[in-house]
């Protein structure tokens, strides 16, 4: 298109990258403006986006957002939990402000409102859970860039970046060259060495994830109703006792094996007391360690001494949420 | 877009204010007001060029001081409640000053008073260039509409036709004093529908006068260089100001 400096080129990492993170899949449906993007349509139904033509569009709004002479003049929007993350993160790492979740209507246009914000471009993840905040552009004169899928409403939207926009891989990535991008033409990272900061980063990841992954924390309290435990989701590598599937435990008690893994893998943990069932989930998929979302609950751990298979529910904490409360010997009955 | 409060009270307190000699020291929130009270922004013709909004009333106060506004219509207007009608008073104000700037406004409240004062703001809100023209010779200041404009509201159409100099405005009492304000000397006009509704026919005369401007005429076939509108200009004064805030 464009006559561009070779620097600006895809190289073959990047279009790896593109592909792995299946930013080239686009919708069944296809806009009409998104034609000339959409490289072939695939005979289950699914277009193929053209990465070329992706990438052309990327650098083009990356040469854009560099042109903002006030980096904190461009604001990364995004509604859907899968972008937030990478909203935030290209706006720490290039200056902008992000505007993640809701987006209060009048923020562009009212200037009364707390969260007013008077941007010179805005950039969206996804055009038509943002709309509000395209909307809003569209009466203050702002330029917007848009991750845009084949299926995306293209009104109001001057750079469309036409890429998958439903799968987090995609979208973290997007942001993640983009941001790339961005500081290369600042010429605040150099072009031939890699960026130091991690693809991962952007990506968004669910919260049994983030669970997963920190230390021995304050352990979270389950939604009582789910509980559809294997016992194969709890092997760690703590575990010493081989506990027999037990099954799923009453509603409001506690699986007897998790007890047990967290009490082995808490050893800072000091005083458990199981609290009322209205709590936020995320035992679901949890192996013994806990996230730091369930910091928020005060309530320390108590230990279980990890016994024998038998399980006496005495042992364990106070259930007192659901109609289990009473059935104190029948930990696992035809669950 | 006015809030229930005074109107004076929005944007800052009440303090002596050196420079403008206006009431009460103006704190402005928007970009615009901010570049406007700094200086950096002198005429209207800036903000039109890019199409800015103007959210702040003192914007347009700053820039023009001399603007005279007329109370068109107080209007009662009801609604029906269960204890009887609650009677609240529309404001229909006119605002210009003589010389290719008008704007109006309408304002409803419970008190005639706050009416007004609404009104005038929301009237300097709308302000618009008005764009004047010749009949024949180019000579002398422009005098009359650049071409036939119409506007249109509800029912009514206003139709403004080039005049001679000296013709004067040959209108109805209602557009008459929103082109005198507009600062257009000479005018024929015609109108049609119920130019008894006040509100709609001053809407409509204000369309036309609008239109003035948004009508293609060979000498704007030129091509303007494109220039840095001000908020890329001043980019670096309006970021001063947000780190203050901050």
């Amino acid at each position: 298109m464009s006559k561009l400096p070779a620097c600006l080129n895809a190289t073959e990492e990047d279009i790896r990258y593109l592909l792995a993170a299946q930013a080239h899949i686009g919708a069944k449906n296809l806009n009409v403006k998104m034609i000339p993007y959409v490289w072939k349509r695939r005979p289950d139904g699914i277009h193929i986006i053209n990465i070329g033509k992706t990438w052309e569009k990327l650098v083009l709004a990356a040469r854009v957002i560099a042109a903002i002479e006030n980096p904190s003049d461009v604001v990364v929007i995004s509604a859907r939990p899968y972008g937030q993350r990478a909203a935030l993160k290209f706006a720490s790492y290039t200056g902008a402000q992000a505007i993640a979740g809701r987006f209060t209507p009048g923020t562009f246009t009212n200037y009364i409102t707390r969260s007013f914000k008077e941007p010179r471009l805005i950039i969206v993840t996804d055009p038509r859970t943002d709309h509000q905040a395209i909307k809003e552009a569209s009466y203050v004169n702002i330029p917007v860039i848009a991750l845009a899928d084949t299926d995306s409403p293209m009104r109001f939207v001057d750079i469309a970046i036409p890429a998958n926009n439903k799968a987090k891989h995609s979208i973290g990535l997007l942001y993640w060259m983009l941001a790339r991008e961005v500081k290369r033409l600042k010429n605040q990272i150099p072009r031939d060495k890699p960026w130091d900061v991690m693809v991962d980063m952007f990506f968004y990841r669910d919260p049994e994830e983030t669970e997963k992954d920190t230390e021995a924390l304050a352990p979270t309290e389950k939604t009582p109703s789910t509980f559809p435990m294997q016992e194969s989701t709890w092997d760690t590598e703590n575990v010493t006792n081989d506990w027999e599937a037990t099954g799923t435990a009453a509603i409001g008690g506690v699986n007897p094996s998790i007890v047990a893994t967290i009490a082995t893998n808490n050893p800072t943990s000091s005083g458990w007391d199981m609290p009322d069932a209205d709590d936020s989930g995320g035992w679901a998929d949890t192996t013994g360690t806990f996230t730091a979302v369930s910091e928020s609950f005060a309530e320390p751990p108590v230990p279980v001494e990890p016994t024998t298979a038998v399980f006496d529910e005495t042992n364990a904490f106070d259930t007192t949420g659901g109609d289990w409360a009473d059935d104190t010997n029948n930990p696992s009955t035809g669950w | 877009m006015a809030d229930t409060n005074a109107a004076d009270s929005r944007g800052g307190d009440i303090s002596v204010n050196v420079d403008m000699g206006t009431a009460g020291r103006w704190a402005p929130v928007t970009k615009l007001g901010r570049l406007v009270k700094e200086g950096k922004i002198k005429d209207l013709e800036q903000i039109y060029q890019y199409s800015l909004p103007i959210k702040e009333y003192q914007i347009v106060d700053a820039i023009l001081p001399k603007l005279s506004d007329e109370v068109m219509k107080i209007m009662p207007v009801q609604k029906q409640t269960r204890a009887g009608q609650r009677t609240r008073f529309k404001a229909f104000v006119v605002i210009g000053d003589s010389d290719g700037h008008v704007g109006l406004g309408v304002k409803c409240s419970k008190e005639v008073a706050t009416a007004i004062r609404g009104a005038i703001i929301l009237a300097k809100l709308s302000i618009i260039p008005v764009r004047r023209g010749y009949w024949g010779s180019l000579l002398g200041d422009p005098h009359t509409v650049p071409s036939k404009v119409t506007g249109r509201c509800g029912s009514v159409t206003c139709r403004l036709v080039p005049a001679p100099r000296g013709t004067g405005i040959v209108a109805a009492p209602t557009p008459k004093k929103l082109l005198q304000l507009a600062g257009i000397t000479d005018c024929y006009t015609t109108s049609r529908g119920s130019t008894r509704t006040l509100g709609n026919f001053v809407k409509a005369t204000f369309a036309a006068i609008g239109n003035t401007y948004a009508f293609l005429t060979p000498d704007l076939w030129a091509k303007e260089e494109h220039k840095k509108g001000p908020y890329q200009e001043f980019s670096d004064i309006l970021a001063k100001a947000t780190e203050k805030r901050r």
